[in-house]
């Protein structure tokens, strides 16, 4: 299995905690076990590679995906539940409790976390972590410090490699 | 004594006696009192002239109310005073008792009053150094316009007619300046909120102090006045002739180059030699003189992305920095090449010895032998000397040593051999560059990928800072982009200044009903997150959609840099009027006071709303009814904070690029509170619901593709007539179809009667409200029977500002 919780080299601090590395079975537990997620991606997944992964993750265990940035594009006839929303709206409305979701069905506790510029994402996790209780899983191939639990920095291919052994024990 | 005013005057018993009286302290807050007399000179006075932390607090509390003050801390740590530091996460309190909240809100509006206090001291500077060539007398010239001050009438009551009449505004700001800053002060203010409501009226200052900056230089310095055809001026790096001796000028305050200039014109010089310029300074040395729209032999380089890329070039002879925005490594990367650097300006000494005293030729002959690597010179008649002097005399020696940081062939094949590709660059890369993978293709000899890097990159060397074989990653990345450097070579139309009153009177009513859908204000700095073209890509777009393209500042010039197919840059394909399809320039960074000032002068022109210290009500008039939207789309400045939250305060969103989210606060709506949507209907008094647009004040977005369906979505205004509100549904409906490819989730909450739906898409769309959101539709007559929020009244006149209404 690829060791996704070596590398966590920051390329900034926030201050005094960091997230915890995660491997790619807790990592997939977590997912699976929660009761509301909610797949939060960016622009970045319309790489292939990776927008191909989305998909197979938000299937195998239906979980909606907040399409940020301009990734929504990338999910049109792909048989998901996506819907776009703005990453730094979405940061606040999680902090919300009384957020109704994008179904109506109140707030997520866990978001799952793929395809973000690491400072974008870390700035508004920066809410997250600080004002809600929300649990923010990174999945990315950089080592987000502000989420809960983050995969460590990852070359590409370890990061393909370790989505898809996330996929496989789902 | 409340009679006396300035000027001179005799006492006739006493022969030979004459007072002269310069200055009545408090005479110009005075003056604005709203008395009957007062009322019969300025017109009349709204109710907040020269306002304090707590006069506008009301007004930025309805704000917040909406716009929610949205936290991102930058740490989870205060380090601010010895109790600490303080772990504040969880929103914990420090050991003075402030919470994450309040501090992070505190640092927030710390970036936002030292932008203020930024543009407020430039404007101070130019003020009194034109004061004194000029005198306090000479009268503002801002081209055809009454309304030639709309910031400051609108937040100080004043309406100034002469230089002199700027000083009592310069020293209000001065004043607020001083109390603002009191309170970033340990133990000074508990809730983030107020520190929110400061920032406001830091941002709101800034604006103030930016139009006095502008009309000072605009006025006395020969620059175009309200001009739609101001001149094109080349930009890029790729305009500099290096085989002539070069100046380059980097900063924000002109008063040192202007000397520069006249001493080339009076000498003969400016076709001997090139001059150059960085970031605003740049901008206004091509306005310099050029009211009579003469081309200016001034260029601009770029921005600050582009500073260590032109002094790695080896290009500048002698480099003059003023103020703002200046790298804090030029001396070090400077003399490396033997590139003087003259510091023309107190508030960037650099360490470098004060020359001020010293005769011209004896400073030139210590900068030419390297006994001193640059100096400080402050006296700006021996600048306009100094600077050409050298740079005449160190370009032949220069030249003769080849003197540059770009490898040789030789040596960039050595270079790139050595890197480890361990990745440490591309970890510290704010950019996120696969710098390791473009070197990687380079060791066999391909340089395109470090090619491609060159537009990403924002020249900042992280990169070469943490590189542990000390590789210039830098000038890597420039040696493979010679032959896209060389090619650099755009045009931007040179900042014509403000709006001008006729332009306001033909435009106001399109803006007002929705028909011109909407003004697309692209400012700020360079801090882009994927390369220059974003900015060109955004503007390029809602050009050819009609809407009105203000710019200014680091995001005109980069805009300028890109060309069509036929060869041209948007500024030739489009004019530069404020009018459906225009792109117009205001100028630099002190010039974005006119944007703002545009929508004061439509609620005042067009609108006849009283302006004079009437901020809440005029701000209140733009935010419901004028669809205008900023775009900082790389902001990295303090300054740029500060400019967009004035422009919130005025009632004008803002969205920024997504390093934004660092400046730590945001204001962002909850669409689906309903709560949050309704206003009154001055008329009566009513509640009436409204849409949920503008849906945030400040924020962020992650791609320009994203930001353009955020721009137009945020042009919709409650005012807007059933033809004003289908043009920008249509314009909504076909950008997010075409950058998000779905058509907006939230569309049924805009529409108010079947005449809001564009024509072509009429039957689909009353079809969709239908049957996804069960609206009751007559199909014969094609007409929505029942189903929308809200409604549509040509005469209902919404405000948020109950004292507004009849009934109140």
């Amino acid at each position: 299995m690829v060791d996704t919780t070596k590398n966590t080299k920051l390329f900034t601090t926030y201050g005094v905690k960091t997230s915890k590395t995660v491997t790619t079975e807790v990592a997939s537990k977590l997912i699976s076990k929660a009761k509301r997620p909610l797949f939060v991606v960016g622009t970045g997944v319309l790489n292939p590679e990776l927008l191909d992964r989305v998909v197979k993750i938000a299937k195998a265990k239906n979980i909606p995906i907040a399409a940020t940035g301009s990734s929504m594009i990338g999910f049109v006839d792909k048989g998901v539940n996506a819907k776009y929303i703005n990453l730094h709206a979405l940061g606040f409305y999680l902090t919300d409790p009384n957020w109704p979701g994008f179904d109506g069905n109140g707030n997520y506790d866990t978001i799952i976390l793929l395809g973000h510029k690491k400072y974008y994402i870390n700035q508004v996790l920066s809410a997250t972590k600080n004002f809600s209780d929300v649990r923010a899983i990174s999945i990315d191939k950089s080592y987000i410090q502000n989420a809960t639990m983050s995969f460590g920095n990852l070359s590409k291919a370890d990061h393909i490699a370790a989505l898809d052994e996330v996929i496989d024990l789902l | 004594m409340s009679k006396l005013t300035t000027g001179s005057f005799s006492i006739e018993d006493l022969e030979s006696v004459q007072i002269t009286i310069n200055n009545i302290v408090g005479a110009a807050k005075e003056a604005v009192k709203p008395t009957k007399e007062a009322a019969e000179v300025t017109g009349p006075m709204g109710p907040t002239p020269f306002p304090s932390i707590a006069t506008l607090r009301d007004w930025s509390f309805t704000l917040f109310d909406r716009y929610e003050p949205v936290y991102t801390p930058m740490c989870d740590q205060c380090c601010y005073c010895t109790f600490g530091p303080c772990n504040l996460e969880g929103n914990k309190r420090g050991a003075c008792g402030l919470d994450m909240k309040g501090q992070a809100a505190r640092e927030f509006f710390l970036r936002c009053l030292t932008g203020c206090a930024c543009h407020s001291a430039h404007g101070r500077h130019l003020l009194n150094h034109l004061i004194d060539l000029f005198g306090e007398d000479m009268p503002i010239n801002m081209g055809a316009s009454n309304v030639i001050a709309p910031n400051i009438q609108l937040v100080t009551g004043l309406q100034p007619k002469t230089l002199g009449d700027l000083k009592p505004v310069m020293e209000y700001v001065e004043e607020e300046v001083g109390q603002l800053l009191a309170t970033v002060h340990a133990g000074q203010e508990a809730a983030a909120i107020d520190y929110d409501n400061k920032a406001m009226l830091a941002g709101v200052l800034d604006h103030v102090g930016m139009e006095v900056s502008d009309i000072a230089q605009v006025t006395a310095l020969g620059f175009p006045k309200s001009d739609p055809e101001a001149p094109l001026v080349e930009t890029g790096m790729g305009t500099i002739d290096a085989s002539k001796p070069v100046i380059i000028a980097i900063g924000h305050n002109v008063a040192g180059v202007t000397y520069i200039m006249d001493y080339m014109e009076g000498n003969g010089l400016t076709d001997k030699m090139e001059i150059g310029g960085l970031c605003c300074t740049a901008f206004d040395m091509t306005r310099y003189k050029r009211e009579d729209r003469k081309a200016p032999y001034a260029k601009i380089v770029g921005t600050i992305s582009k500073e260590l890329k032109i002094v790695r070039s080896g290009i500048p002879d002698v480099i003059v920095l003023d103020e703002q925005c200046v790298r804090a490594d030029l001396v070090e990367e400077g003399q490396k090449l033997k590139i003087p650097i003259i510091a023309s300006n107190e508030k960037i000494m650099y360490g470098l010895p004060d020359r001020t005293n010293d005769d011209v030729d004896a400073i030139v002959e210590d900068l030419v032998s390297g006994k001193i690597p640059g100096c400080v010179m402050l006296d700006l008649e021996k600048l306009g000397e100094l600077v050409p002097k050298v740079a005449l005399k160190m370009a032949p020696i220069r030249e003769a040593e080849g003197l540059s940081a770009i490898p040789t062939d030789e040596e960039m094949k050595a270079l790139v051999s050595k890197c480890a590709e361990c990745g440490e660059c591309a970890l510290a890369c704010p950019e996120e560059l696969e710098i390791p993978a473009a070197i990687a293709v380079a060791k066999g000899g391909d340089y395109s990928a470090l090619e491609e890097l060159h537009d990403y990159c924002v020249g900042c060397r992280r990169c070469e800072q943490v590189c542990n074989k000390e590789i210039p990653v830098l000038s890597l990345i420039e040696k493979a982009a010679q032959k896209a450097i060389a090619e650099e070579k755009g045009l931007v139309r040179a900042g014509r200044g403000q709006v001008s009153d006729p332009e306001i009177r033909a435009e106001g009513l399109n803006l007002v009903m929705g028909t011109t859908p909407g003004v697309i204000a692209i400012i700020g700095c360079s801090n882009f997150p994927a390369g220059t073209k974003d900015v060109y890509n955004i503007a390029e777009e809602f050009l050819n959609r009609n809407y009105i393209v203000a710019v200014s500042g680091c995001s005109a010039m980069d805009i300028g840099m890109y060309k069509d197919a036929d060869g041209k840059t948007l500024y030739e394909r489009f004019p530069g009027r404020f009018e459906r399809g225009n792109i117009f320039n205001t100028g630099s960074c002190v010039s974005n006071a006119h944007i703002s000032a545009t929508c004061h002068k439509v609620a005042a022109i067009f609108a006849s709303r009283n302006l004079s210290g009437n901020l809440a009500e005029i701000a209140d008039y733009s935010l419901n009814r004028i669809g205008a939207v900023g775009l900082a789309w790389g902001a990295y400045s303090q300054k740029a904070a500060a400019i967009g939250t004035g422009c919130n305060m005025y009632g004008i969103p803002a969205v920024l690029g997504p390093h934004s989210g660092k400046y730590r606060r945001a204001l962002i709506a909850k669409t689906y509170d309903d709560s949050k949507w309704k206003l009154y209907d001055s008329r009566n008094g009513s509640e009436m619901a409204i849409p949920p647009s503008p849906e945030f004040l400040i924020t962020t977005a992650e791609t320009w593709q994203e930001a353009c369906v955020m721009l137009a979505k945020n042009c919709i205004r409650v005012s807007d007539n059933n033809m004003g509100r289908s043009i920008k549904l249509t314009h909504w409906m076909e950008l997010s179809e075409k950058y998000l490819g779905v058509l907006p989730e939230d569309l049924y909450k805009f529409v108010r009667n079947e005449a809001d739906l564009p024509l072509a898409k009429r039957e689909m769309l009353l079809k969709m409200l239908e049957s996804e959101h069960g609206w009751e539709i007559d199909w014969k007559k094609k007409k929505i029977i029942s189903g929308p929020s809200i409604k549509f009244d040509v005469s209902a006149q919404p405000t948020n500002l109950k004292r507004l209404c009849k009934e109140a």
